[in-house]
């Protein structure tokens, strides 16, 4: 596992199935260690539920409900939707 | 609980406890809080084979460490001695990720056994467990079943029976071997008195003060003498102990599993797409021409729209003539004529890029491009001193500068906001990939491709220039980390919900360029009309005033005024264009409009007529690498908390911008 966090470390973006053919291990063992580095605060996962507007969205009661966190705001139609429309896949980094 | 046997339910989330528990217990539970805690606690009892057995169903967790307060009260109610025996779940379809609770119970001395849930889900992946081989080789009762199949259960009540009556205990001899060989570990082991925590080991309590555990390490420093505890700090500082100690309890699970469970070996392997996306060479080009394209594919749905904006402009001239004819007063026809359908016809030929950018790009979202073009930048942006993150507010400022710049508080570096938010202006907004195509096409037809090309190249230029002047000051190497990305599978966009949001934006868009436009026009147009017959308006004496110092950069003094205005808004540029350049003079340019004569009927003529290539291309690259906006402007303030740094990235694109449009200027110079 620590060949893993340091590859981890180096500053350069991978994906697990790559990170499983350089550590010749496979995508699921990759993950599992992910999921236990995460849950050990070793690494974590970045918010990409990020804002998409505009500011002055009409159905945005304030230029602050387009910013608030996903989980407290009710989007408006010209906001990205939290849920429907973001297949970004999932980011994990390194926790100093 | 005293006259029953306790059995404690312990596993991962959504291992299957609940179902397990309520199969059991039927109607005799009851939920309620963990003492001091908002934690729900589930308890409940059933009978079987004449015994009475009370069942308390521990909160989900994914391991024994005290990150959560889940876990600090299961592993409080092991060591409460409360627990005649703990059934220990893992899903078997995904036994090595899921044996961790088991890895990381391992040391504990309360009687156990091992349900394998999950079994038909395992079955239909091709795996085949040997349940009684992890049996040899745990020491403790092992079952496989489906929680939600009662008829499965005889199994479960046989380990049950047999764990209580045996009191078996999983053997950790093997996972401690391991242990023996990390660094610290055997030192630490030595230190640890017998006792400190009950049923617990003290080889697993050493485990968990090499991971940090801070109820475990907090337990040694009231048992310890403060030399003793402060070995314990130096040996556990000295290395990266939860890596250590995790890598040995997956290996310990690997040779658990090893000959044990049987599965097909899933030949996993990166689809054609992906294998070009993720190609060392070709993933950055393939990227860029997938951009490209998309920019390109924008134009299609935009074109209808563009159209009913021109059609809309062409209404100018007979209105004018209309409303001659009635008598309406001069000023009104050229308010009317010159500032409100001449806007309107602009606007509605914005909105159809804007349409276009936000359909394309938002169908590329859904399919799952996106994440490649975040994957494949992220270590460019690793040679600008960003972290893999900060591309994800690049991508949101190809649409809003205001969204990339609050997206940007994902980045809790101050430095690497700053500097994210700094190169975040420096890509073209929705509302610059709405005028500029349009403008360009004016003048450059087919080569508003060219155009656009020679914008990105700049603009990843212009990045890159800016990370460095800015970057010294802002970020340190030492903060640059990788990023791990688990791309996600390609996907049919959910088009309802993508037109909903489209309409959306656009309708949005509408109403706030309607705003800026039509105020800009307004005030342009007030500052340029003669309202003392024979009298030059104010803009024509200042903007002559000026015309040596814009000619400079490549601008004449009416398009200078465009790209100061250009600072409020983008959108704002076309409606002083739109107020400027209504006739051949700025005195007689608004009569001459209302009479219609001597005043081309298309905007897009007179601009072309009015403005050389070189010029055009000047103030097309001078409203692009501008000031995103005010909106902007007020954001970034909001998210970096420095007026000083706001301003110095305000001052910075606008002197930028200048530089960039004398370049282009001279360019167009050598070309036309």
């Amino acid at each position: 596992m620590d060949k893993l966090l340091e590859l981890l470390k180096d500053g350069h973006a991978r994906t697990t199935f790559m990170l499983a053919k350089e550590l010749h291990t496979t995508s699921d063992d990759i993950k599992r260690k992910l999921e236990y580095m995460e849950n050990m605060g070793i690494i974590k996962r970045v918010a990409i539920d990020m804002p998409s507007c505009s500011g002055s969205c009409s159905g945005c009661v304030s230029y602050d409900s387009c910013t608030v966190p996903s989980d407290e705001k009710v989007n408006c139609p010209s906001c990205m939707p939290s849920q429907e429309l973001l297949n970004m896949g999932e980011i994990w980094e390194v926790v100093k | 609980m005293s006259n029953k046997t306790t059995i404690a339910l312990l596993g991962q989330p959504n291992a299957g406890k609940s179902t397990l528990f309520n199969a059991l217990t039927g109607m005799n539970q009851h939920v309620g809080n963990w003492p001091g805690k908002t934690v729900e606690k589930k308890e409940g009892s059933f009978t079987h084979n004449k015994k009475e057995y009370a069942i308390a169903d521990l909160p989900g967790s994914y391991s024994l460490t005290a990150n959560s307060d889940e876990e600090v009260i299961t592993r409080d109610f092991i060591a409460s001695g409360n627990a005649d025996v703990v059934c220990i779940l893992a899903d078997s379809s995904q036994l090595e990720r899921s044996l961790f609770m088991l890895a990381d119970y391992a040391g504990i001395t309360v009687p156990c056994f091992l349900l394998l849930n999950m079994a038909d889900i395992a079955k239909e992946k091709g795996k085949n467990i040997d349940v009684k081989a992890l049996e040899d080789k745990l020491k403790i009762p092992v079952v496989l079943l489906s929680a939600n199949n009662k008829k499965e259960y005889k199994s479960f009540y046989e380990a049950l029976e047999k764990a209580v009556t045996n009191k078996t205990c999983l053997d950790s001899s093997r996972l401690e071997d391991a242990y023996s060989n990390l660094e610290g570990y055997n030192e630490l082991k030595a230190m640890i008195p017998e006792g400190v925590i009950s049923n617990y080991s003290s080889s697993w309590i050493a485990s968990k003060a090499l991971e940090n555990d801070s109820v475990v390490l907090a337990k040694l420093e009231n048992t310890m003498s403060a030399d003793d505890y402060k070995k314990v700090d130096d040996i556990r500082n000295a290395v990266q102990g939860a890596v250590l100690t995790g890598g040995a309890k997956f290996a310990w699970i690997d040779e658990i599993l090893s000959g044990a469970v049987d599965s097909k070996k899933e030949n996993v392997s990166l689809g054609k797409l992906d294998r070009i996306y993720t190609h060392k060479f070709l993933g950055k080009p393939a990227v860029i021409l997938t951009i490209l394209l998309g920019l390109i594919m924008s134009f299609i749905p935009a074109i209808p729209i563009m159209g009913v904006g021109m059609a809309f402009g062409s209404l100018r001239v007979p209105v004018a003539e209309a409303l001659t004819s009635i008598g309406a007063p001069d000023v009104i026809i050229s308010l009317l004529c010159n500032v409100v359908i001449q806007s309107l016809a602009f606007i509605c030929q914005m909105l159809g890029f804007v349409f276009g950018v936000t359909l394309i790009f938002g169908m590329l979202e859904e399919i799952g491009i996106m994440a490649r073009v975040s994957y494949v930048f992220d270590n460019t942006m690793a040679k600008l001193g960003l972290q893999g993150k900060s591309v994800m507010p690049f991508l949101v400022s190809f649409g809003c500068t205001m969204g990339g710049t609050a997206g940007s508080r994902v980045i809790e570096n101050w430095g690497q906001k700053v500097l994210t938010i700094a190169l975040a202006w420096a890509v073209p907004c929705g509302a610059a990939w709405s005028v500029v195509p349009m403008l360009s096409t004016i003048f450059f037809g087919n080569g508003v491709f060219v155009v656009i090309v020679a914008i990105l190249i700049t603009m990843l230029l212009h990045m890159w220039i800016t990370a460095k002047i800015f970057g010294r000051g802002l970020v340190n190497a030492e903060n640059k980390y990788g990023m791990i990305m688990e791309l996600p599978p390609y996907h049919k966009p959910k088009w309802g919900a993508l037109f909903r949001y489209v309409l959306g934006r656009t309708k949005d868009t509408f109403l706030r360029v309607v705003t800026v436009v039509m105020l800009v026009c307004v005030v342009f147009w007030l500052l340029s009309y003669s309202f003392v017959e024979g009298s030059e308006p104010i803009l024509f004496r200042i903007g002559t005033a000026i015309e040596p110092v814009t000619k400079f950069f490549g601008m004449s003094w009416e398009l200078f005024m465009a790209f100061i205005a250009s600072s409020v808004g983008k959108e704002g540029a076309l409606g002083v264009i739109g107020a400027l350049y209504n006739g051949q003079n700025f005195s007689g340019a608004f009569y001459e409009a209302m009479g219609g004569g001597g005043v081309a009927e298309n905007l897009n003529e007179l601009l072309a007529a009015n403005v050389s290539k070189p010029q055009a291309l000047a103030f097309i690259f001078a409203i692009t690498f501008n000031m995103p906006c005010v909106v902007a402007l007020a954001s970034t303030y909001q998210e970096i908390h420095s007026a000083k740094w706001t301003a110095k990235i305000a001052i910075y694109y606008t002197v930028v911008a200048l530089i960039l449009a004398m370049i282009a200027y001279h360019v167009g110079l050598l070309i036309w």
